[in-house]
């Protein structure tokens, strides 16, 4: 399959003035409280204080510039066309949606038409909100740690904390374990445009949390006019001895740019999971960012994708370890058919006083058609003298002998190549905390590798 | 005599522009078990892997026939659903499939139709039984982080649920100890009857005692240089592989 690259002229000026009143304007149509619409102001000058990428920075050298628009633009959803009348009449149930689930959000265009918590999670406290209405109804709460993840690593990051239109804020008080995960399901309005997604989770002391983020598209055949960018900042906070796990799943529509900017903090003894799947967009660029200054944290970094057509698949990490003793693994597993190519700019940084420092980084790409490639650039910079690191990175086609092992018992060459990938990709899946959406991913894996394999 | 179930043609094949296999004749009956016994490099395994089909090893002269079908244009699939097996001396691990997903479609597609589930259980657990192998096995991955002991059992498991009529098998001995060999031998008797053929492709002597071959068959630079029956491979364990490597060396000088 192969699908048209659209011709984005879509950079667009920014315009200050113009800027601050929609970001103001959307601040109070969603009845903010004062101190976040400072908030979104005063990012919104760290942003203007800051320039767009040019492509010549070590992380952006590798990123086609024409495929992903460097523009500030804030949705209206209430003038899309889906709420014409102002009111949804029918709301498909999302492809993801859970069988169990601890909580959810379901966010429709730019409207919540779901949302429940389960008794024992809100007995224990736990919060899963919009958040602007978690401002409101838990402002101390948010105020701590919204943002407390760091300062903004470029542009695009800052601008996510100006002009997000949806929101989510997750909390689990200290203490509380909570046992199903909880579900943040998006589905993007194709006809709005562009989308600023902001997510915050907060794991506080000694709790354990799960949330699984999933977006799909309205209307995925649809062709549109204008490639919408689709961007997400996610923050990541894991307070001293809590367990966070974090699962991210995108299948956007297919002219999608998108870009996501993944930052986690690991306190003391703590640790945070990732996982993302990467199917939709026509470029999918993933951004993730571990804080490592505490000591004796784990952080674990697992990406899965499978490209088809000419999707460019990038994600560009780092484990920035400061902390003693604290472990980071980088696990990223890809499977490139068509003309599909994906990029891996992998940074183990450690500072001098991260001694007993375990990292390590693995990145894999699966070449299936000639056309396909892969980049993988794993990097150290180590000033500690007393840690452990590993970096591994590979790029080729199925291993024959795995092909020739199952084709030796019967199976057939394509059915025996579909197995070896899903099950190089089952081993990133495995990670996700919900049966279901491991199953999810799984079809969605097949259903990516079903067009492209078009030629048996 | 029954019509031939196997045969081996005057084959012939390289690897990597390198010829390997020189003119290797040899037939199998129905329920018949032939041993190939062979030193170090004298093509034991290049003439394993030809004969499934694998895709480095090139067959540049000769035939192998299947129930009197030319298999050498057949892909491997299409061999093994024809009803030939290879067991594997280095089997490979496939990290991420399950053993058990992989035994269900390897039998489905033996078949030709899919295997019902609960046909497929009881016979999974039928063999997994005899081959004293643990049901949480066939949970892990295929041969991923299997002992060399745990990896010629799957094998032999495969064997058992597959039933081809030939199954060849390739060093299935080596590394075992004596209770593992003493298990696979078990399987492979119980696999075999008076309708498929064994071909043994051994360098050691030993498992030849737990499965009775029918004939054995020295083999030295591609070729057979002697046939016989059992007490051929006494001999050889008595003389070693010497006396037919000296013998084969002087036949190529004169010819």
């Amino acid at each position: 399959m192969t699908t048209a690259t659209l011709d984005t002229s879509a950079d667009a000026e920014i315009k200050p003035d113009e800027l601050r009143a929609q970001v103001s304007a959307l601040s109070r149509a969603k009845d903010e409280p004062d101190w976040l619409l400072a908030f979104r102001l005063a990012s919104l000058e760290q942003a203007l204080g800051m320039e767009w990428w040019t492509g010549q920075e070590e992380s952006w050298r590798r990123t086609p510039r024409e495929r992903l628009p460097r523009r500030a633009r804030v949705t209206d959803f209430r003038a899309a066309a889906h709420s014409a009348n102002g009111r949804l009449t029918r709301v498909p149930q999302h492809v993801f949606a859970p069988h169990a689930h601890a909580g959810l959000i379901h966010k429709y265009h730019g409207d919540i038409v779901a949302t429940d918590i389960a008794e024992q999670a809100e007995s224990d406290g736990v919060i899963i909100q919009p958040l602007s209405e978690a401002a409101v109804a838990h402002p101390n709460l948010v105020q701590r740690w919204l943002g407390a993840v760091g300062q903004p690593l470029d542009r695009y990051d800052a601008l996510g904390r100006a002009i997000w239109t949806q929101g989510v804020f997750i909390y689990a008080p200290p203490g509380v374990v909570v046992d199903d995960s909880l579900f943040y399901l998006v589905t993007q309005d194709t006809s709005a445009g562009d989308h600023w997604h902001y997510t915050l989770v907060v794991a506080d002391r000694e709790s354990q949390v799960s949330l699984i983020d999933a977006g799909d598209a309205d209307d995925r055949r649809v062709q549109l006019e204008e490639a919408p960018l689709v961007h997400a900042s996610v923050e990541l906070m894991a307070e001293d001895g809590a367990h966070l796990q974090f699962a991210s799943v995108q299948r956007w529509h297919r002219q999608t740019a998108a870009l996501s900017t993944t930052r986690g903090r690991v306190g003391r003894d703590a640790s945070i999971r990732v996982t993302t799947a990467a199917f939709g967009a026509d470029l999918d660029k993933q951004r993730i960012d571990m804080d490592m200054s505490h000591n004796g944290g784990f952080a674990e970094m697992r990406g899965l994708f499978v490209g088809d057509g000419n999707q460019h698949i990038e994600h560009v990490t780092r484990q920035h370890h400061k902390g003693v003793g604290a472990s980071s693994d980088l696990l990223i597993r890809g499977v490139l058919t068509d003309e599909s190519q994906a990029v891996q700019y992998g940074l183990i940084r450690i500072e001098p006083e991260g001694q007993k420092t375990n990292a390590h980084q693995t990145m894999r790409n699966l070449l299936l058609d000639d056309g396909a490639g892969a980049d993988p650039i794993p990097m150290l910079e180590i000033e500690a003298d007393d840690v452990k690191c590993s970096h591994a990175a590979a790029v080729g086609p199925v291993d024959p002998d795995q092909l020739f092992y199952l084709q030796a018992r019967g199976i057939p060459p394509t059915i025996a190549e579909r197995m070896v990938v899903r099950g190089f990709l089952a081993e990133i899946a495995d990670g996700v905390p919900d049966e279901h959406m491991r199953d999810v991913i799984d079809e969605l894996v097949e259903i990516q590798l079903e067009p492209a394999r078009s030629n048996p | 005599m029954s019509p031939p179930l196997f045969e081996i043609d005057a084959l012939h094949v390289a690897v990597e522009d390198k010829q390997i296999v020189n003119g290797l004749t040899l037939t199998l009956r129905p329920g018949e078990v032939h041993a190939i016994m062979g030193p170090n490099g004298s093509g034991k395994s290049t003439l394993a892997n030809s004969l499934m089909g694998h895709p480095r090893y090139t067959i540049n002269g000769g035939d192998v026939r299947l129930d009197g079908e030319s298999v050498v244009e057949l892909a491997p699939d299409e061999r093994a659903r024809l009803g030939l097996f290879l067991a594997f001396q280095y089997p490979t691990d496939i990290p991420g499939v399950s053993m058990i997903n992989f035994l269900r479609r390897a039998m489905s597609a033996r078949r030709g139709e899919e295997i019902p589930v609960r046909e497929f259980r009881q016979v999974l657990n039928e063999v997994l039984g005899r081959l004293q192998m643990d049901e949480q096995f066939v949970r892990r991955y295929v041969n991923d982080g299997f002992s060399g002991g745990e990896k010629k059992r799957a094998e032999i498991l495969q064997l058992g649920l597959l039933e081809p009529k030939v199954a060849v098998m390739d060093e299935t001995d080596s590394g075992l100890d004596i209770d593992a060999l003493r298990i696979v031998s078990e399987g492979i008797n119980t696999f075999h009857s008076d309708d498929n053929a064994i071909l043994l492709i051994t360098h050691y002597q030993r498992i030849l005692r737990y499965v009775q071959p029918d004939h054995v068959h020295v083999l030295i630079d591609g070729r057979i240089v002697e046939s016989g029956d059992a007490s051929l491979a006494e001999r050889l364990e008595r003389d070693g592989y010497e006396p037919f490597m000296a013998r084969a060396k002087e036949e190529v000088l004169t010819s």
